[in-house]
């Protein structure tokens, strides 16, 4: 069976370079990315904003080798992913990566344990130790006591944190996250900020795309994306909360 | 006119947006058609062969027959039979023997009859081809011309002399070949009276009976027939009765049981008929059942195609009244496409029972009839089409109420119908290694569809062995020469094939829509970490494990069907042959599930996951 | 391009005078009356992170100014161990003007007309690149989106705080939104 590879942790643990996208041909063809160079650090919390259609999505599908690239390369933990095979990069998925979706992408079948549990499964884990790692990232994201509830008996910012959970069942290297507050309101996106702000602050590298300024404003380094292309990159230092009472109109 | 238009051009988009779809629902339709074409055909095909015979043969309501002995009286108690009460008339008694006939290498006994140049008023053989007896030249029954291949001037060995075919003729005296029975040989219902007296003679030793086994019917010149049982030491009579009520026959032959082997035997003509109608009654019932059988596998069929096009569809009704179109024009842009398919799969049935029924209508052998004239009338064909049209509005029916009751915005917002949660299956599979998981998962999915799947393949393979079985029996007993009994292998060879094509086309609609169904699950499990391998395993195992467990009920299915279909015990098939029917139709499965859950598997995660969101 | 940003590290060093001081602390008087250290308690529940800025003195020197005022009387309560403290109570005049206060519907001044001149201006005289100016302010609004996202990741889920916070992410990710469609009506295209 296929035992758990372990990856180096290398700095920068995902980059690529140089990364084209395109769709359709001849007239039709439409360029999804255009030449995007990314370095990501071990730890780093890094944002990706853009309107819809900037080719955010794409660039995430890339870094996760759930598409292959036109052009460019995509390196994970010192290696080359973008040539991979299918069955090849299943398994990096299984081993290094972790997603998490606007649309959840939960089995509405299966309850919220049975769904954090699955990447365990696939990854050939016993059931016994894939159910202790399912109960302990439901305790995790708080959420421990909707273990048995099925996804449509949950609000939508628990079926987010459920499907957090899920992306770290197998400890990845990374975790993807494509606009992972899309389909929220606002309260819910607070929660799913406190989980993706405490998992920053354990050291997870995570890769975060969205076109929501509250999601990008909690990374280290917030990269703007416009038609297929990085515009701009800045980075955010967490400092004091100095000029908030000016902000809040505290002073007059 | 412009409504017209726009439904019949949405009707078009929408079959051609989902092509391979519409050619299922097309096969599986016409399957269907097909068959009912073919069953419709063959009812009317089976007319009256035998009395017809009868009436054109001047058939006999009793048959005597009795072996003489050396000095015995026979004779004299069949002529006392021909003065009895109820007799109207008669003709015999025949001089006949029993004797070994080889012909084109096949080495079987006949009994030979001699007979007159005059035409007899009870039992004249009509000539089908050739001439009637002659000096040297012998006429056989048609179904024993048949098995044993022959035609009128071919050359047969009779004994150790050597005949020419003069002819071939039918009869209604006897049931056809390898049937035919005469003193000491009995059949029909009346046979010995009980042993109210001690045999009048002893064993007798002094006669050759021949050869036992299977036995044909052919005529000779009077004369030929002495000198041949001459030949054998064998002789025996045999007289044609006819009785003023022909229905009082039983109870003629229960007034004349015979005492002893010196005393005649008699048949009635419901015997012979009783030996006729077997053969025409197992094809009609062969087709009857396959007819049947054919049927439930291609509603299963067409029940998962509809129910997998209902999700789309419903999202497609929403999407149509959201811009303000009517249930009424939903329903007949639905309404519009069924119908399409099924006038087409109607014509292509109707076509296909055309062509396949001569193969399987001929008349009973060794009775008169015509192959191919088929009753192929317009009640055939608007039953048919009724049928193939009744399904498309069913298909239609149901969608459409559902479109009217559901609302427009959760038409649009919740397009596929929820999975099931089987909560055992979902546990077990927890402790499978991952095919079997994602495949237990699959299937557990959609529990009604995994059964309509299991109890195509139960049907089909119940329906497989049970033709196996009937073979078995037939060719177990079989006579040398080609059997007409075997001619049944051909109709079951036919069902079997048809059922294995439908079983085939049945398999690939559940794969097919299993596949649309979970592709979202299934792109969900590969971005989780499962290798496009895993995936289509899984696919395949949702697909072979139902057939798995269809097969094997249909193996218990199947021989409780032949055990129910035919009189005699049942002879259950070889085990290897059992085992490879089950071996054989999950490897089948396993291939027809694997071409569309690879292509299911090889498509990019991204992409899938991405058109599932918008 | 790459730059960093980070909250503006010129601090005012006497903290913020709060605008609304007298109205709030006459409000809060009127259920019952408080010690000023009462007062300045509930103020830095309201306030959360942001009760950090405050200037301590202000919470007393504006009682004192209320009292001459005649809006609020204090009475001196004796302590034992501790020196005296005064105990405020509001007066029937201090009533009307917290009636009036909490009738009032003017709202905070909203930046888009003076930003929005700027911009035109800088544009006719050739000052500047608009677009420029418009990054810039949008790093700055940024800036402080981060921070107050952060502090409002870092108030407990049912905190009151945490609600003003909510409101000044609010307000900040309306202003982005304005200054990207700022951004792409100033920053020069081909077909202009």
């Amino acid at each position: 069976m296929d035992t758990v590879e372990s990856l180096p942790i290398v700095s920068p643990i995902l980059r690529a370079s140089g990364l084209r996208m395109r769709y359709g041909q001849g007239s039709g063809i439409v360029h999804a990315l255009d030449g995007v160079d990314l370095d990501v650090a071990t730890g780093e919390t890094v944002a990706v904003m853009g309107a819809s259609g900037s080719g955010k999505s794409t660039l995430l599908h890339l870094l996760g080798g759930l598409e292959r690239p036109s052009a460019g390369e995509v390196w994970l933990a010192g290696r080359r992913i973008d040539g991979l095979g299918e069955t090849a990069l299943a398994r990096l998925r299984r081993t290094a990566i972790g997603f998490v979706f606007q649309a959840f992408h939960l089995m509405d079948e299966l309850t919220a344990a049975e769904n954090v549990e699955l990447p365990a499964l696939l990854a050939g884990q016993s059931p016994r130790a894939a159910r202790r790692r399912a109960a302990e990232l439901l305790e995790r994201v708080g959420l421990s006591h909707r273990a048995e509830h099925l996804p449509s008996a949950l609000s939508g910012g628990e079926r987010q944190r459920v499907a957090i959970a899920r992306a770290l069942s197998n400890e990845p290297l990374v975790v993807l996250a494509d606009e992972p507050t899309g389909n929220l309101d606002s309260a819910a996106t607070l929660d799913v900020l406190r989980l993706l702000d405490s998992l920053r602050t354990a050291g997870q590298t995570l890769v975060i795309v969205t076109h929501d300024a509250r999601v990008a404003a909690t990374a280290d380094r917030l990269i703007s994306m416009r038609d297929g292309g990085f515009v701009e990159e800045t980075r955010l230092t967490h400092g004091s909360t100095g000029r908030l009472g000016e902000l809040a109109g505290l002073e007059g | 006119m412009g409504r017209v238009l726009l439904v019949c051009r949405l009707a078009v988009r929408d079959l051609r947006r989902r092509p391979a779809e519409a050619v299922l629902l097309l096969l599986a339709i016409t399957a269907a058609t097909a068959t009912l074409t073919l069953g419709l055909v063959l009812q009317g095909a089976s007319a009256q062969p035998y009395q017809t015979t009868r009436v054109a043969t001047g058939g006999p309501d009793v048959v005597a027959s009795v072996v003489a002995s050396p000095g015995g009286d026979q004779l004299a108690a069949l002529e006392a039979l021909a003065g009895a009460p109820g007799v109207a008339g008669h003709s015999g008694p025949f001089p006949h023997t029993r004797l070994v006939v080889k012909a084109r290498g096949v080495t079987t006994v006949a009994w030979t009859q001699g007979r007159g140049a005059a035409s007899a008023p009870v039992d004249q053989p009509k000539v089908t081809e050739g001439g009637w007896v002659r000096d040297g030249g012998a006429v056989l029954e048609a179904s024993f011309a048949q098995a044993l291949g022959v035609r009128a001037g071919d050359r047969i060995t009779l004994g150790d002399r050597s005949f020419q075919v003069a002819g071939v003729a039918v009869t209604a005296a006897m049931p056809p070949y390898p049937k035919i029975c005469f003193s000491p040989c009995m059949f029909g219902e009346h046979q010995m009276a009980p042993p109210t007296a001690p045999p009048v003679s002893a064993p007798r030793e002094d006669v050759n009976f021949g050869p036992p086994g299977p036995n044909g019917l052919l005529w000779v010149t009077d004369a030929d027939a002495r000198d041949l049982a001459a030949r054998t030491r064998f002789l025996g009579y045999v007289m044609n009765l006819k009785l003023a009520d022909p229905a009082s026959a039983p109870a003629f032959i229960d007034a004349h049981l015979p005492t002893s082997l010196d005393t005649p035997f008699l048949a009635s003509w419901q015997d012979v008929l009783y030996g006729h109608n077997k053969m025409i009654e197992w094809k009609q019932v062969a087709m009857l059942v396959s007819s049947w059988l054919l049927g439930m596998i291609a509603l299963a069929g067409i029940v998962v195609l509809v129910a997998g096009r209902m999700a789309d569809q419903l999202r497609r009704v929403g999407l149509l009244k959201a811009v303000g179109g009517t249930p009424g024009l939903v329903a007949a842009v639905l309404l519009a496409e069924y119908v399409a398919v099924a006038l087409l799969a109607s014509a292509a049935g109707l076509a296909i029972g055309r062509l396949a029924a001569p193969l399987l209508s001929e008349p009973a052998t060794g009775l008169l009839g015509s192959a191919g004239a088929v009753p192929f009338t317009w009640s055939t064909v608007a039953l048919v089409t009724a049928v193939a049209l009744g399904i498309a509005g069913v298909a239609t029916f149901l969608p459409a109420v559902r479109a009217a009751r559901t609302s427009t915005v959760l038409a649009l917002a919740d397009a596929a119908r929820p999975p099931r949660r089987t909560a055992w299956l979902i546990g077990i599979s927890t402790r499978l290694p991952v095919p079997l998981l994602l495949g237990l998962r699959v299937a557990a999915r959609r529990p009604r569809r995994t059964v309509l799947g299991m109890a195509g393949i139960a049907v089909a393979v119940a329906g497989i062995v049970a033709a196996m079985a009937a073979n078995a029996h037939r060719f177990e007993e079989k006579a040398p020469g080609a059997d007409p009994r075997t001619a049944l292998s051909q109709v079951l060879l036919l069902m079997t094939v048809m059922l294995v094509a439908q079983a085939a086309v049945n398999a690939i609609c559940i794969t097919w829509s299993t596949a649309l169904d979970a592709r979202r699950s299934s792109a969900l499990a590969r971005a989780l970490g499962a290798t496009p391998a895993q995936v289509s395993a899984g696919l395949s195992t949702a697909q072979i494990l139902p057939a798995l467990a269809g097969a094997l009920l249909g193996l218990a299915t199947g021989i409780g069907l032949a055990e129910l279909l035919d009189d005699d015990p049942v002879t259950v098939p070889p085990l290897w042959q059992l085992t490879a029917v089950v071996l054989g139709c999950v490897i089948v499965i396993a291939g027809l599930t694997a071409i569309p859950a690879r292509l299911s598997a090889r498509h990019p995660v991204g992409e899938i996951l991405r058109t599932e969101l918008t | 391009m790459s730059q960093a940003v980070g909250v503006s590290s010129k601090e005012p060093s006497d903290g913020y005078q709060l605008r609304v001081v007298r109205e709030v602390l006459l409000a809060l008087l009127a259920k019952e009356a408080s010690h000023g250290y009462q007062l300045r308690a509930r103020l830095q529940l309201a306030l959360g992170p942001l009760a950090e800025a405050l200037n301590a003195g202000q919470v007393y020197v504006t009682l004192t100014r209320l009292e001459k005022a005649g809006l609020v009387t204090a009475e001196r309560v004796g302590q034992t161990d501790r020196p005296d403290r005064k105990v405020y109570e509001l007066t029937a005049a201090g009533r009307e003007r917290v009636m009036e206060w909490l009738d009032d519907t003017s709202w905070p001044k909203p930046a888009p007309a003076e930003f929005h001149l700027k911009l035109v201006a800088a544009a006719a005289a050739g000052l500047g690149d608009p677009g420029r100016l418009v990054d810039t302010q949008r790093h700055a609004v940024l800036a402080g989106l981060a921070a107050a996202q952060r502090a409002a990741l870092a108030e407990p889920a049912d905190s009151t705080a945490g609600l003003l916070l909510e409101g000044v992410v609010l307000r900040l990710q309306a202003d982005l939104h304005w200054l990207e469609a700022c951004a792409r009506y100033w920053t020069p295209r081909k077909d202009r």
